[in-house]
């Protein structure tokens, strides 16, 4: 039998001891306890399994930046961003068991929307990405980073609602500088720019 | 707690806002020629991957609060105040002695009443659209949430079952993001002073509409523009001795990391109505690189003092009290909050700013309480956005990165003996 410093990958040791030693440090009173299989079943009623939604125009969660979940989901709490299907059930939600939520959220595996991408329109979109910036926020790959979502994936459907949305400054409880980044995209930019986010 | 939340989320409803938020201005924006930021921050040698610095949406706790770390002049005494108030920004003491706080992103108004020497904070309001401005007239609490304005009548005496007058009516204000959360007061004229800022980084506004302080009558009639060419002001207060307006102004982003500094304005008195130089002319006198203009600084008024490089002076404060040492009477202190738009960091603090021949003359800026940077990592320890002068002389300034608010205290007794 090979020992197990060969069996595991060096990389894949260091990651299970660096668990092991935080769950060790974690105080039992601030361990966060994981969402309950009831919640996380009300948000994959609509968000998909795993957070990977096949719904349309409701967004994939998966494996989105764990501040940009805590801030929206913070957000939505508080009715500044105006979710309404979620309002009822985020109303007296806990800022831990938000954080739950968001921690839960941001370790699922994200996975591309099914829906058909325009590869034209994709092409044109990647064309408007260095001009508008999108990176310096969505990072490189489009992954997201902080109170920045990632996009790379993301419903074809939805993207084209939000970014209206940002442009025509109707999304409360976004970032202003969204709203900035966005100013001046025309309908067709943004349908554009949809696509080239949706498949990556 | 969330004492009209309901109320306000059909407020904040898309179809509500649609009627407003896709006025003339922004539809006209939209076919205005898209700004290159690439080329804008290639030119400017910024990293092109500067981004916004989030607001964590939940305070910090009081043993996180990094005022160990805080720097101030001797005999100067900084302490926390009031901790766990996501997003605090904007402070009003009621007459009442209620104080009132006004944040951004969290869309909250707190009321905080002192019981017993003991703080009993209350979250009087929930779910608007960046309630930055508090103003009180007459016992009204006035809350200007970006195109909204709320007023609630005889305030401090309702706390627990606040009641509001929706006035947004007639104030008109504009629904655009970009820059859409307003510092706002009533002025020695009992006119209320509303800034609108540019609804972008750099563009040639409708200063009819934005750009610009304009004044009001309580009730949102008589709107009068005092100052256009405005790119964003966050904080005002009146000189104590001249009562002129003064003015903070944020510089644009992607021209630069140390340029164009962020202004600290004077509107001298029978001015009115002047233009003190955006899009076209910035900081003391430097033409706009993208928007070209003959002649861009012409009859531009240029500031009294500029104060840093993408530093987002925020809130301003004469200090007129007795507690601090005579050399502190009639002088501002402004909160430079730090801005995301610069490479290393600027170094944020809470400054003051003295001005020469009883508020007309030369002015110049001095950091006053520092150490909110921490310049190793790059990081804002605290970002300062007003500071506000208390009945006793101390002074408060609120922390809006770690949702909290600090007091500022002078013993003439530690000053002599050289401590801190």
């Amino acid at each position: 039998m090979k020992p197990l410093t060969t069996m595991l990958t060096r990389k894949t040791l260091r990651a299970v001891v660096t668990v092991a030693l935080l769950l060790v440090a974690i105080p039992a009173a601030q361990a966060q306890s994981a969402p309950s299989a009831e919640r996380l079943e009300l948000c994959s009623s609509c968000h998909g399994a795993g957070g990977n939604s096949k719904t349309e125009k409701i967004p994939s969660i998966a494996g989105q930046p764990e501040f940009f979940l805590l801030n929206s989901l913070v957000l939505i709490r508080e009715g500044v961003r105006n979710v309404e299907p979620m309002a009822p059930f985020m109303k007296d939600m806990k800022d831990d068991e938000i954080q739950a939520l968001a921690t839960y959220f941001a370790a699922q595996k994200p996975e591309r929307t099914d829906e058909p991408i325009d590869q034209a329109q994709a092409r044109r979109g990647a064309e408007l990405v260095d001009p508008r910036h999108c990176t310096s926020c969505h990072t490189p790959n489009l992954t997201g980073e902080q109170t920045a979502p990632r996009i790379a994936g993301q419903r074809l459907d939805y993207l084209i609602d939000a970014i209206t949305a940002f442009r025509d400054s109707r999304r409360t409880g976004g970032d202003p500088l969204m709203s900035e980044a966005a100013q001046g995209l025309s309908d067709a930019d943004i349908v554009a720019l949809a696509n080239y986010a949706a498949s990556k | 707690m969330a004492v009209f939340a309901t109320h306000f989320r059909f407020a904040a409803l898309p179809a509500a806002c649609l009627a407003m938020c896709l006025g003339a201005d922004v539809a006209s924006a939209q076919q205005s020629a898209v700004p290159d930021v690439a080329k804008q921050a290639e030119r400017s040698g910024q990293s092109p991957n500067l981004r916004g610095v989030p607001v964590p949406p939940i305070a910090a706790g009081a043993e996180k609060l990094p005022i160990s770390r805080f720097k101030l002049p001797p005999g100067f005494k900084v302490e926390v105040w009031q901790s766990g108030i996501a997003g605090a920004r904007t402070m009003l003491l009621g007459p009442k002695g209620t104080m009132f706080v006004g944040t951004q992103g969290i869309g909250r108004v707190y009321a905080i009443v002192t019981k017993n020497g003991k703080h009993e904070v209350k979250t009087m309001a929930q779910g608007l659209n960046m309630p930055n401005g508090l103003a009180m007239k007459d016992g009204a609490l006035i809350v200007v949430a970006n195109k909204n304005v709320y007023r609630f009548d005889n305030i401090e005496d309702n706390l627990d079952n606040p009641k509001h007058v929706d006035i947004s009516e007639k104030f008109n204000l504009p629904g655009d993001r970009p820059h859409g959360w307003r510092y706002v007061a009533f002025g020695p004229d009992g006119k209320l002073y509303i800034p609108v800022g540019a609804p972008c980084n750099i563009c040639e506004p409708n200063y009819a509409t934005h750009s610009h302080i304009a004044r009001y009558d309580a009730d949102g009639s008589n709107m009068e523009i005092v100052a256009k060419g405005v790119r964003n002001s966050v904080g005002f207060d009146w000189n104590p001795i001249t009562k002129e307006l003064w003015f903070t102004d944020n510089g644009r982003d992607w021209a630069g990391n140390d340029q164009p500094e962020d202004e600290f304005n004077r509107l001298p008195k029978g001015k009115e109505g002047a233009f003190f130089g955006f899009p076209y002319c910035h900081a003391m006198g430097i033409p706009d690189p993208d928007i070209k203009h003959a002649d861009a600084c012409k009859d531009v008024v240029l500031p009294a003092v500029t104060t840093g490089p993408h530093s987002a002076s925020l809130g301003v404060h004469w200090y007129t009290g007795d507690m601090f040492p005579a050399e502190y009477k009639n002088v501002a202190f402004i909160a430079r909050r730090g801005s995301w738009n610069r490479d290393k960091k600027f170094n944020s603090d809470l400054a003051i700013v003295r001005v020469e021949d009883n508020g007309t003359g030369k002015a110049t800026v001095t950091p006053f309480m520092t150490g909110l940077l921490d310049e190793q990592k790059n990081e804002h320890l605290a970002r300062l956005v007003l500071p506000y002068q208390m009945p006793d002389g101390s002074l408060l300034v609120s922390d809006e990165q770690n949702g909290a608010i600090y007091r500022i205290t002078y013993n003439k007794d530690a000053a002599g003996a050289g401590k801190n």
